[in-house]
């Protein structure tokens, strides 16, 4: 995670209200958070933009009381996941798929845009229950480690691993006609 | 080994995710949110009252208090806009403030007063969020669908967010239209709008329009009615990497009305071909008096800012 951390400076400014070191921070995290929202909403954009906006609404908020010495990104997903949790019992999200339009323009060139695996991977996350889908979220997408996840997800390493071992089993058995394209090709750089 | 190879197996797929650009309108909704919370009225502590115990339930209550006072003032006090919903003939009135959303079906339509500057139709099956109500920033960030705008105010008022570009009002009327993944089209009918991303411009007159493509941002702005293989190259160029080839064929079929997309390439492709798109715009009306032809292809900005609003008059 160390390169994607803000420097103890920024977040020192940040504490003290500065509002150019807040978008300094803002800027480091916005895509990865708005990103593990999008792929725990379902590839739902507007859900993923409101949330991604409340959690950062909150961090300027509350970020006086980070501790320092602690990692700030486990902090700061802490705060992604309870606000995706709680959005998720408010509003009971709806399980939506953007639309596509046939008459939208360019909607031909969308599927160049948009690799198939990628849109079949997501929909395999997204059919995950919550707590898998966030356990392989935070492992894969964000490189945490088993210690980290059990900060921010509140719970032992052991829960960890179980939730890890489960969602494993669920989306291989379902990306499976693409184990063979995926292993292949490994981790894209 | 099967839990390794699945662990590995998920790894490797979901390293197939990419990291997806958060929307420019997050930001201002954020600032938005921020500034109100600031703004709310701050509250001088009185000398206490009370004996000791009873000062914490004192204070507790008090907090409260004064976080719903702040609360109602915030939402009271945030500028709102009034909608006018048309939905299977019936008409209601509504009013939003920053980050509401606005989603009409395939039945209804809406009509947005924007301030004082303007309207904003709303066309069916279109989603939007209100971003910014402030009197030196009117911004919406517009998901998917289509709204057709009208400001009148001067330039840089008024804002519309895509996933992939934002256009700036500069006095004009327009339609945009734009799916979930921020592919759309810009169509201006009065004025000009800048359609910005991440420091590109496109600059669009009345009778022009620029598409807009995930992931590649605003494209060049051309005239409807251009000739159609002079579309189908810059279509190319834009978004297909046509390259040398359909800027080639851009020269060939180039009118003179067409600068206002050879002055976009000038600075869009390679000093080779920018010499060739150069000669091309000058064999239409000479360059004007105290520009040269070396400063046009050094990409001087004042020059080019000249030169753009000459051959403005012919657009």
């Amino acid at each position: 995670m160390t390169d994607r951390e803000v420097s103890s400076e920024v977040i020192e400014a940040c504490r003290r209200g500065d509002r150019d070191a807040f978008r300094v921070l803002y800027e480091t995290y916005k895509n990865r958070v708005y990103s593990a929202c999008l792929y725990f909403f379902h590839g739902d954009a507007a859900e993923a933009a409101d949330v991604t906006q409340e959690v950062f609404v909150k961090l300027f908020a509350v970020i006086a009381s980070f501790r320092e010495g602690a990692a700030f990104s486990t902090w700061l997903y802490r705060m992604v996941h309870n606000t995706c949790v709680d959005s998720t019992r408010r509003k009971k999200v709806r399980e939506r798929i953007p639309e596509i339009q046939t008459d939208s323009v360019a909607s031909h060139e969308m599927q160049l845009l948009h690799s198939r695996d990628a849109a079949t991977i997501q929909q395999a996350v997204s059919s995950l229950p919550p707590k898998y889908r966030v356990a392989v979220l935070l492992r894969h997408f964000e490189d945490f480690s088993y210690e980290d996840m059990s900060k921010v997800l509140n719970c032992s390493m052991g829960t960890v691993a179980s939730r890890l071992n489960r969602a494993h089993k669920l989306l291989a058995d379902v990306l499976a006609p693409l184990r063979d394209r995926v292993t292949a090709g490994g981790r894209d750089a | 080994m099967p839990e390794r190879n699945d662990e590995k197996f998920v790894r490797d797929a979901l390293g197939r995710l990419p990291v997806e650009q958060a929307p420019d309108s997050i930001w201002h909704s954020i600032q938005t949110s921020i500034d109100a919370s600031l703004d709310a009225p701050a509250r001088v502590p009185a000398r206490p009252l009370f004996w000791p115990r009873s000062r914490w339930a004192f204070a507790a209550a008090a907090a409260v208090l004064i976080a719903g006072i702040a609360i109602y003032w915030r939402s009271a006090n945030r500028p709102r806009w009034e909608v006018k919903l048309t939905s299977a003939g019936k008409t209601s009135q509504e009013a939003v403030r920053a980050g509401d959303w606005l989603q009409t079906d395939a039945s209804s339509t809406a009509e947005v007063r924007v301030g004082t500057i303007g309207t904003v139709e709303v066309s069916p099956r279109t989603r939007l969020r209100i971003v910014t109500t402030r009197p030196d920033e009117h911004r919406i960030s517009l998901q998917h669908g289509q709204i057709k705008a009208t400001i009148s105010a001067p330039p840089r008022l008024f804002f519309v967010d895509t996933k992939s570009a934002t256009a700036v009002d500069l006095g004009c009327q327009y339609t945009m239209n734009v799916d979930d993944y921020g592919n759309g089209l810009l169509n201006v009918t009065l004025g000009w709008v800048a359609f910005e991303w991440r420091g590109r411009e496109s600059l669009v007159p009345a009778g022009a329009q620029c598409r807009t493509h995930a992931n590649a941002g605003p494209g060049t702005p051309y005239f409807e009615d251009a000739p159609k293989a002079f579309i189908n190259a810059l279509e190319d160029f834009d978004f297909s990497n046509g390259g040398e080839a359909s800027v080639r064929t851009m020269l060939v079929s180039a009118r003179q009305r067409d600068t206002l997309t050879l002055w976009h390439l000038l600075s869009r492709v390679a000093p080779p071909l920018r010499a060739q798109v150069f000669d091309k715009m000058t064999s239409f009306a000479p360059l004007p008096k105290g520009l040269t032809r070396e400063k046009v292809l050094a990409l001087d900005p004042p020059t080019l800012e000249t030169w753009k609003n000459e051959l403005a008059w012919t657009w």
